[in-house]
């Protein structure tokens, strides 16, 4: 069904006239709506039903001086970003959760009460969400008087004892340290023989500060900070930077810059799902799988290697360009190594179809419903497998996906092997992309210069990592330091999926599943 | 569903099948470093070559640095760059800040080493070889 | 005086205990080169010529590591079970020809099959036991589905294992594989196949490989074993890879029984017994890097609704076959 044209701005402007809410158009994004403490639930209830395919993408906290701000940035089907700017008073930080109408958003209001100090009324399960247990009550550290140095630290609580009750559950903790994650973080399952009846996740193991750390670098050094939050979709992540910095600027980047972009964001892709189809492998028990996805996952960084001079961290990006150009005597080789690989995907495709085991192990495992994937504000290709169609590479075209012919990956079936399947057939769209993008390459320039002093301004920026949208908001004051860089990654917003889907499933059921959300905690924690 | 027996099935695992039993008689495809030299393209980003010649002491590398890897030092009465390999992210940065195009970079990457105190670039010679002779 | 210096070497070093700990060493070598050829990688290459002394490293290497016992353990079962289940499996091995007769001279007695199977659930029996006592839910979870597992192929296993048994007419070992004049995975093939894949339900290998399937469950039952007692749970292990493909050559390729060319007799028993015996882990490693494992509730359901009754079905052709056909052909 074709989603009908809906006019969000006209149907806010309507049915707000006259009262505090006012809407500002073509600010920061799509729009800005100005409303308050009272007002946010209104607005947001009023978009949900205008639109179904609405969605919270991320809650900013801000310093604003006197006050605190509450940024809520929406998704709305094919109509950019809006933008509800709300102000608490500092003395009096306290706003109403919205997590009743959107569930998906419980984990942005408690990073936004760690980070700024911001309490949400109402919200299911306060506490520490990317802060140690035992971090001072009163030290938030995105607040601009935050003080950092000679902490006291808390005492850290004990663990919390089970309330007597039914002694068949056991309680398994997943992590920090386990074989089936890559990096650490903690779910409790608590069991009943080899069912699951509930899981307790506990992030932040990785929390390193970058959204901090970078108010302290010039945006020249941000881009290498930002680029180190993620490793594999590291590209990306300095993409979103970039982008958000040239807004502000108001810089064009010349043409060829944006392919080589393409080119370099289409790798991380490529990359990103060869790593997690060989990892699924691995979790459901099929090393042999594995070793071949990894085998073939080599000539890919050797093609980063040659266009960027890194294998994994390209370091590819800058404001204004991109840093490198590429050279044409490469260009035969690369495409000779994509050839190669292209010829490998058959055989995966068929393997993942027709084998027996692995059909046992994906099927009906961890099935995410269209509706809850909508009210979860899922996003990738986990979401991709539940039929929503989101992908910004067509929503909000940018770089050069706009003149770049290539198709977006759904299926409807919503379980584990319906999401690897999407990964699987990105690949080989991925692989056309590249392939377009250096047969095209335009002519010129590949960077502009760009002053290193940014003028104040604010800008929302979003971009199709591989494991879904990854969202930046930028705030600049006019020195040659940002103000404020909020980072909202697609594991962040991809982990209540995994909540929802593994209640109910069995154990052996926790790792294929977890592994086909494709988890980067090392995104999800910055 | 019970699982039928594999080996019955054939049609439905061939690919997996006859891919086990054709790697087993190929050359494997792991590259035997370190008795095989691994080859690195042009352009990559392995440890600094710094020319003494062209460098103005401007200071911009280590201003612009995100790691705050490069030290400004004194030699022969001038600011020079002194490199800590340890900090160092590899970015090139550095590189593209110069105003003279002093730091260039090569393709050395063996730089594991239990010496720490090996982990530096000095801007001391007078010019620097960039296969990675120990200096 | 002879006879007894005699014994001691054959139990000892030749083909006994010393033997049966360096060939499985050698078994484990040759499967982990397999398994990586299949992956198209190298597996063991620097330790000795080829990497053949790395099984032996990493035992040596286990041996030297701290021992811990946890502090909620049962301590006794703890120490003790990982070396029994080792030795029941090793004594279970002295039955088998190797060389054209047992380890121990003379020691087949009618039924020893039965025997023998019995002693593989109680080795396995030890395992759930050494998982079950170290105070750790990884090690309850891991011990409840070896033993899960193996209720559900014990009977399956046995009863393949009849048909050989029927067809050279007795429960003893050296006996069916003496009467093989042809190989019975000729004569019952399906019995064969049907054998190699419940011993890779025995042998805990994919798509069976459950009990100490890294991902879910950390180590399984291994998991809080480290030095000398994991270095006998992972010989258990190997040398259970071992037993079970010497099952097969005993059972349907003829044991160790094959052409003589020249000079005495044994030595090329030992060599028939030797190749058969690696083409038989050769094809259980195959079928290992070919499949995903299963999870618990399918594993139950492919033991018990379809390997038993396949069995049962087997063992009935096999008898028909046997009493009607063959007769008529021979």
């Amino acid at each position: 069904m074709s989603p009908k044209k809906i006019d969000m701005l006209s149907i806010l402007q309507a049915k707000f006239k006259g009262t505090s809410v006012q809407v500002q158009p073509e600010q920061l994004g799509k729009a800005a709506i100005i409303a308050d403490a009272s007002t946010n639930r209104d607005v947001l209830k009023a978009m949900l039903e205008a639109d179904e395919k609405t969605a919270v993408i991320a809650i900013t906290g801000i310093d604003l001086g006197a006050t605190l701000g509450v940024f809520y940035h929406i998704r709305t089907s094919k109509a950019g970003i809006i933008t509800i700017k709300v102000e608490v008073p500092k003395e009096k930080p306290q706003i109403k959760t919205i997590s009743d109408l959107m569930p998906g958003t419980a984990f942005d209001e408690m990073e936004v009460t760690d980070l700024v100090g911001v309490v949400f009324e109402g919200h299911p399960s306060p506490g520490r969400l990317v802060l140690p247990d035992n971090w001072p009550d009163d030290v938030f550290p995105l607040r601009k008087d935050a003080k950092l140095d000679n902490l006291q630290y808390k005492q850290t609580p004990p663990n919390e004892t089970e309330p007597a009750g039914n002694e068949n559950i056991v309680k398994i903790i997943v992590g920090p340290q386990h074989p089936a994650l890559l990096e650490p973080e903690k779910f409790a399952l608590k069991v009943e023989g080899e069912i699951v009846k509930d899981v307790q996740p506990r992030i932040g193991y990785v929390h390193r500060g970058v959204e901090k750390a970078a108010e302290s670098r010039t945006y020249l050094q941000d881009v290498y900070l930002v680029e180190r939050i993620c490793g594999i979709c590291n590209a990306c992540h300095a993409t979103c930077f970039v982008e958000a910095v040239e807004k502000i600027l108001e810089t064009e980047v010349p043409l060829r810059a944006k392919y080589i972009r393409t080119v370099l964001l289409e790798l991380n892709r490529l990359h990103s799902h060869f790593l997690t189809l060989g990892h699924a492998g691995l979790e459901i028990g099929f090393e042999t799988l594995f070793q071949y996805f990894w085998r073939d996952r080599e000539p890919i960084m050797d093609i980063t290697e040659i266009i960027s001079g890194n294998r994994v961290i390209s370091s590819g990006m800058t404001v204004g360009g991109v840093r490198r150009d590429i050279n044409e005597a490469d260009i035969p080789k690369i495409k000779g190594m994509l050839t190669t690989l292209r010829k490998t995907l058959p055989f995966y495709k068929k393997v993942y179809e027709d084998e027996p085991s692995i059909r046992m192990r994906m099927k009906d495992v961890g099935t995410l419903k269209r509706e809850d994937a909508l009210k979860l504000c899922i996003v990738g290709p986990t979401a991709r497998g539940s039929g929503v169609d989101i992908d910004v590479r067509k929503d909000e075209p940018y770089e050069a996906y706009g003149e770049i012919p290539f198709k977006m990956i759904t299926y409807n079936e919503g379980d584990t092997w319906a999401r690897m399947n999407v990964r699987m057939d990105e690949v080989e769209e991925s692989i056309n992309i590249i392939e377009y993008a250096l047969d095209n390459l335009p002519t010129g320039p590949f960077r502009v210069r760009v002053p290193r002093v940014v003028p104040a301004g604010e800008a929302v920026n979003r971009v199709e990592a591989p494991r879904g949208e990854l969202f930046y908001y930028l705030k600049s004051n006019g020195t040659a330091y940002p103000e404020r860089v909020k980072v909202r990654t697609p594991t962040f917003a991809n982990i209540p999926a995994f909540l929802a889907t593994a209640i109910g499933s069995n154990i052996a059921d926790v790792p294929p599943n977890f592994v086909s959300l494709d988890p980067c905690f090392s995104c999800t924690d910055r | 569903m019970a699982k039928k027996n594999g080996k019955k099935s054939k049609s439905s695992v061939r690919p997996m099948v006859r891919a086990l039993l054709s790697n087993l008689f190929k050359k494997p495809a792991t590259c035997q470093y370190p008795f095989v030299k691994a080859e690195v393209p042009e352009g990559f980003r392995g440890r600094q070559v710094y020319n003494i010649d062209l460098c103005i002491s401007c200071g911009l590398c280590s201003r612009d640095c995100p790691a705050k890897a490069i030290e400004m030092i004194e030699v022969d009465g001038k600011r020079r760059p002194l490199f800590h390999l340890d900090q160092c992210i590899f970015c090139y940065q550095c590189a593209e800040s110069c105003p003279r195009n002093a730091i260039m970079s090569s393709k050395f990457f063996e730089l594991a080493t239990t010496d720490k105190s090996s982990l530096v670039v000095k801007p001391e010679e007078k010019v620097q070889k960039g296969n990675g002779e120990q200096q | 005086m002879v006879l007894d210096v005699m014994f001691v070497f054959r139990v000892l070093v030749f083909p006994g205990f010393t033997f049966l700990f360096f060939f499985t060493m050698f078994c484990d070598w040759i499967e982990r080169k397999i398994e990586a050829r299949m992956q198209n990688r190298m597996g063991p290459t620097f330790t000795g010529p080829a990497g053949i002394l790395q099984p032996f490293a990493d035992v040596v290497k286990l041996l030297t590591k701290e021992d811990i016992v946890p502090r909620g353990a049962k301590k006794t079962v703890f120490r003790l079970a990982p070396i029994l289940s080792f030795s029941i499996i090793i004594f279970a091995l002295s039955f088998l020809p190797i060389d054209g007769a047992a380890v121990i001279p003379n020691s087949s007695f009618s039924g020893d099959l039965i025997f023998i199977m019995a002693l593989i659930t109680l080795a396995n029996f030890f395992l759930f036991l050494s998982g079950w006592a170290s105070a750790n839910p990884y090690g309850d979870i891991g011990a409840a589905r070896v033993l899960t597992q193996f209720l559900g192929y014990d009977i399956p296993l046995f009863l393949l294992a009849l048909a050989p048994a029927f067809l050279a007419g007795s429960l003893t070992i050296s006996a069916i594989a003496a009467n093989q004049y042809l190989p019975f995975i000729l004569l019952a093939p399906w019995a064969f196949v049907l054998f190699i894949i419940t011993l890779q339900a025995e042998l805990e290998k994919d798509p069976f490989d459950i009990p100490h399937a890294e991902s879910e469950v950390v180590g399984g039952l291994e998991t809080e074993f480290c030095g000398g007692k994991l270095a006998f749970l992972r010989l258990t292990r190997d040398t259970q890879i071992v037993f079970g493909a010497a099952l097969v050559v005993e059972l349907f390729l003829g044991g160790p029984y094959g052409p003589v060319f020249f000079g005495p007799a044994a030595p090329w028993y030992f060599l028939w017994f030797v190749l058969k015996l690696l083409a038989v882990v050769v094809i259980t490693e195959y079928v290992t890097c070919l499949f995903a494992r299963l999870r618990i509730d399918q594993v139950l359901t492919t033991n018990w609704k379809v390997l038993l009754p396949l069995s049962v079905l087997s063992l009935t052709l096999t008898i028909a076959v046997a009493t009607w056909i063959y007769p008529m052909v021979t």
